[in-house]
């Protein structure tokens, strides 16, 4: 059969030398799931911006049902039939479901924006699809899943026959991934094309029929999902044999930081965390699991010092927190990996060398008579490169101008460059490739087995089950539930309390808070 | 104090109230049309004085409603102007604003001395013309409340009445149109629009005309109604007060009518108080307007936080 959309060796390099794409090749059949795969920085992205209009292609060509198309901008792709679905959604927060998806090419009655024939529209679209949303209240109300929905809407009320699906399942809990699985199936059922760019493997061989494997701004290749496996796909991907595992700890030491009867509140005083109990190890990692939004974030900001207590203590190695400054708890040995390495990381216009010892301005080794010891600043960064492998230019590169895998490398860097006795983890890999991913795993393992006791926090299931020794589950703000991390425990089992759906009895839940 | 609420509640005083509000209006609607397309125009004040220049000069050779357009026309050409630094050249739109500001205080008085041969204060020695007032004297023939009726409604100039034409026309095109919703998802949150085809930066530059000529109306009414005639700076801060009204009227058409209607009041306030305390100095009766634009701003954001707590505590 022939293909419905082709791009024949696209290249595409961006100004300033970056080459996204070199000789891409990708061929969609009609009616199929056909996931793109690859790391971060392997050009996927680039090659459907390129497919839905956004990027104009240097070299090679589209081709949509065997004819050479261009687009100069989304819209004409829109009108081609296809439809894209971005990681961050482009839906107006204050607008209504109905809004957001006819917005651009309302239903019109004269002048008049006709809101009923945009209201019955929609509902019949989201029938028909199974995709199940109530078209009225503003989209910025509704859970992430939902949101989805509405963007998924929108490319289908434009009549999206190919519909690419950016990185769908990052931002959703294992519950709603079925829910969107189940969506697709239906899109194809009723001779729609799915592209789905994803890097986690399980959920590609699970959703799609072919796949695209991208290394590098290449194509790899092309294989049926169903004659591949997960290491087979991953060390495609990869181009050399990668082991995602980590060793667990040993055994854990002495208590190290307890957190009793935490509450915290936003500025408006509204209550984001309470009852917060929980106690971490040294030579442990626990693993914060909860949707974003349920309070793991806050009660590391909390730890870190950056949030006010409501009320509660934490210790840290019998030494109450709650009145120490940020610098003091830092040189009580707590070391923090921040969600955001970009905003809250780095300082992306400073140097490598000078965010490798931003925190370090009170060290003598550094900091001389008020003056600055760039010499000394400068070996310190030589050596953290070379020992954290951070891929950049020299100690004197803008942090900002590194690859998302190598800042949050200097970050950690920075961070385990002298062995912390507290060391607070939030999504220490988003964004980050598998090869980096790896290293950073290790890193944080190695700091474990040096003695740091660990507060892991991820949206990414999978990371937390492989690194934690225990897991305690947030849900709305309060501790639901807690494991001691086993082969045996899930991603499905956990992503039932996440929700809510289930909840644990106290006594399982207080000997696995120990 | 018998007298000044003697004065209040005078037809009278209706009428300065409507007199004074009427440009407030249209530079509020103007500020708001801009302010949810996201670029924040500072420089209603540099528009309406331009307008109001131009629009003075145009009525000595011209019918009144020519000279209107004129400084409908002129007002939208800022906007237009600012556009092109902004959304081409990629200038802040702060500063952008506040160069037509600056443009507007130093061109005034020069293009005022240039076409008055030499008066750089007024445009007194100009015959300009002036927008009619609208007689509604037939209204007296009602029974009862006629005279009443003829009293508040009569004598106001054609552009009040546009006013609150325009009321409604902003609130029907922002919310009852596709373009007004174009606009409100552009202010928001552009990278939905721009998802959807919609070409961000156009609609931005058209709010931007959109605002510069309802600046522009504005200004003439200020220079061909509320006084006959030029005097430099005559726009006194009216710029600024209409974009507090903006936010005071919670970004909606009918909250900045209610707020320039607030301002309004206080500036006819400002203008029959001298007359009944004398011992009061005058500069500190001008003063009213503004302070009462700082208050009704400070109690503004206070109660919007309130709300916002109150808000997010409902939720939980």
């Amino acid at each position: 059969m022939a293909p419905l959309l082709e791009a024949i060796s696209i290249g595409k390099t961006y100004p300033g030398g970056t080459v996204a794409n070199d000789g891409v090749n990708l061929s969609v059949s009609a009616g199929e799931v056909h996931a793109v795969v690859g790391e971060n920085g392997a050009g996927k992205s680039t090659l459907m911006k390129i497919l839905f209009g956004i990027e104009q292609p240097d070299r090679g060509e589209i081709r949509l049902d065997g004819k050479v198309v261009s687009f100069a901008n989304p819209r004409e792709a829109i009108d081609h039939g296809i439809g894209m679905v971005f990681q961050h959604f482009s839906l107006v927060p204050s607008f209504s479901v109905y809004e957001n998806v006819v917005l651009g090419s309302e239903p019109r009655n004269g002048i008049k924006f006709d809101r009923r024939e945009a209201i019955e529209k929609v509902r019949a679209l989201s029938e028909k699809f199974r995709l199940a949303v109530d078209p009225l209240p503003p989209v910025g109300q509704l859970p992430v899943g939902q949101q989805q929905r509405v963007e998924i809407l929108k490319a289908l009320y434009r009549d999206a026959r190919i519909l690419i699906l950016d990185e769908p399942t990052a931002v959703l809990a294992p519950q709603e991934v079925e829910e969107l699985f189940v969506a697709v199936r239906a899109l194809v059922a009723q001779g729609r094309t799915v592209i789905f760019i994803a890097h986690k493997l399980p959920e590609v061989l699970e959703i799609s029929d072919r796949i695209t494997v991208m290394r590098g701004g290449k194509t790899v290749g092309s294989v049926n999902a169903r004659d591949v496996t997960e290491e087979s796909l991953a060390t495609m991907m990869v181009g050399r044999e990668i082991a995602l595992r980590v060793e667990r700890a040993k055994g854990r030491g002495e208590l190290a930081c307890e957190v009793k009867a935490l509450k915290l509140t936003a500025e408006s005083g509204v209550t984001i965390a309470q009852d917060l109990n929980l106690k971490v190890h040294s030579g442990e990692i626990l693993g914060l699991v909860g949707v974003e939004g349920n309070g793991q974030a806050e009660l590391l900001e909390a730890i870190a010092g950056l949030r006010p207590l409501a009320d509660g203590v934490i210790y840290l190695n019998g030494t109450s927190l709650g009145p120490k400054s940020v610098l003091e708890r830092r040189e009580l040995g707590l070391a923090s990996i921040p969600e955001d390495r970009i905003a809250r990381g780095l300082a992306t216009g400073s140097t490598i060398a000078e965010n490798l010892v931003a925190t370090r301005l009170a060290d003598k080794r550094f900091v001389r008579n008020g003056l600055l010891d760039l010499k000394a600043i400068k070996a310190n960064a030589l050596s953290l490169i070379e020992r954290f492998s951070i891929r950049s230019g020299g100690p004197g590169y803008a942090a900002g101008t590194l690859s998302g895998g190598n800042m949050q490398k200097v970050v950690v860097a920075r961070e385990l460059s002298e062995q912390p006795k507290l060391l607070l983890v939030n999504q220490p890999t988003r964004g980050v490739d598998l090869g980096a991913t790896q290293f950073i795993w290790k890193s944080l393992t190695d700091a474990r087995d040096g003695g740091a006791a660990v507060l892991l926090s991820s949206a990414d299931l999978s990371e937390l089950l492989a690194l934690s020794d225990r897991l305690i589950v947030f849900y709305r703000g309060k501790i639901v539930a807690a494991f001691v991390n086993s082969d045996d425990l899930t991603a499905e089992t956990l992503g039932t309390y996440m929700l809510g759906l289930s909840s644990q009895d106290p006594e399982s839940m207080r000997a696995a808070l120990q | 104090m018998i007298e000044l609420l003697v004065t209040v509640f005078s037809a009278t005083f209706f009428v300065t109230v409507v007199r004074t509000t009427t440009p407030l209006l249209f530079a509020a609607l103007g500020g708001l049309i801009s302010d949810l397309s996201g670029a924040l125009n500072v420089a209603l004040e540099g528009m309406m004085l331009i307008a109001a220049l131009t629009a003075v000069i145009v009525s000595v050779y011209a019918p009144w409603y020519v000279a209107v357009l004129s400084g409908v026309a002129a007002g939208a050409m800022l906007g237009a102007l600012m556009a092109f630094f902004h959304l081409r050249l990629k200038a802040d739109i702060i500063l952008v604003g506040f160069a037509v500001n600056i443009l507007a205080t130093g061109g005034t008085v020069f293009a005022l001395s240039r076409a008055t041969g030499g008066d750089k204060g007024t445009s007194i020695n100009l015959p300009s013309k002036a927008v009619p007032a609208v007689d509604l004297s037939f209204l007296e023939a009602i029974p009862a409340v006629g005279p009443t009726l003829k009293s508040l409604l009569s004598g106001h100039s054609i552009l009040s009445w546009l006013g609150v034409f325009m009321v409604f026309a902003v609130w029907y095109f922002l919310f009852r149109t596709p373009y007004g919703l174009w606009l409100r998802g552009v202010g928001e949150y552009p990278a939905a629009p721009e998802a959807a085809g919609i070409p961000v930066a156009k609609v931005r530059a058209w709010s931007l005309v959109a605002s510069g000529a309802l600046a522009g109306i504005g200004g003439a009414q200020l220079a061909m109604f509320n006084y006959i005639g030029f005097t430099r700076d005559m726009t006194a801060g009216r710029g600024f007060i209409a974009l507090g009204a903006v936010l005071l009227g919670a970004r909606h058409p009918v909250g900045a009518m209610l707020a320039a209607l607030l301002f309004g009041i206080f500036e006819a306030l400002a203008v029959v108080m001298p007359n009944l305390f004398n011992w009061i100095p005058g500069e500190m009766i001008q003063t009213i307007p503004f302070v009462v634009t700082v208050l009704a701003l400070i109690l503004f954001s206070y109660r919007a936080q309130r709300a916002r707590q109150m808000r997010t505590l409902s939720k939980i």
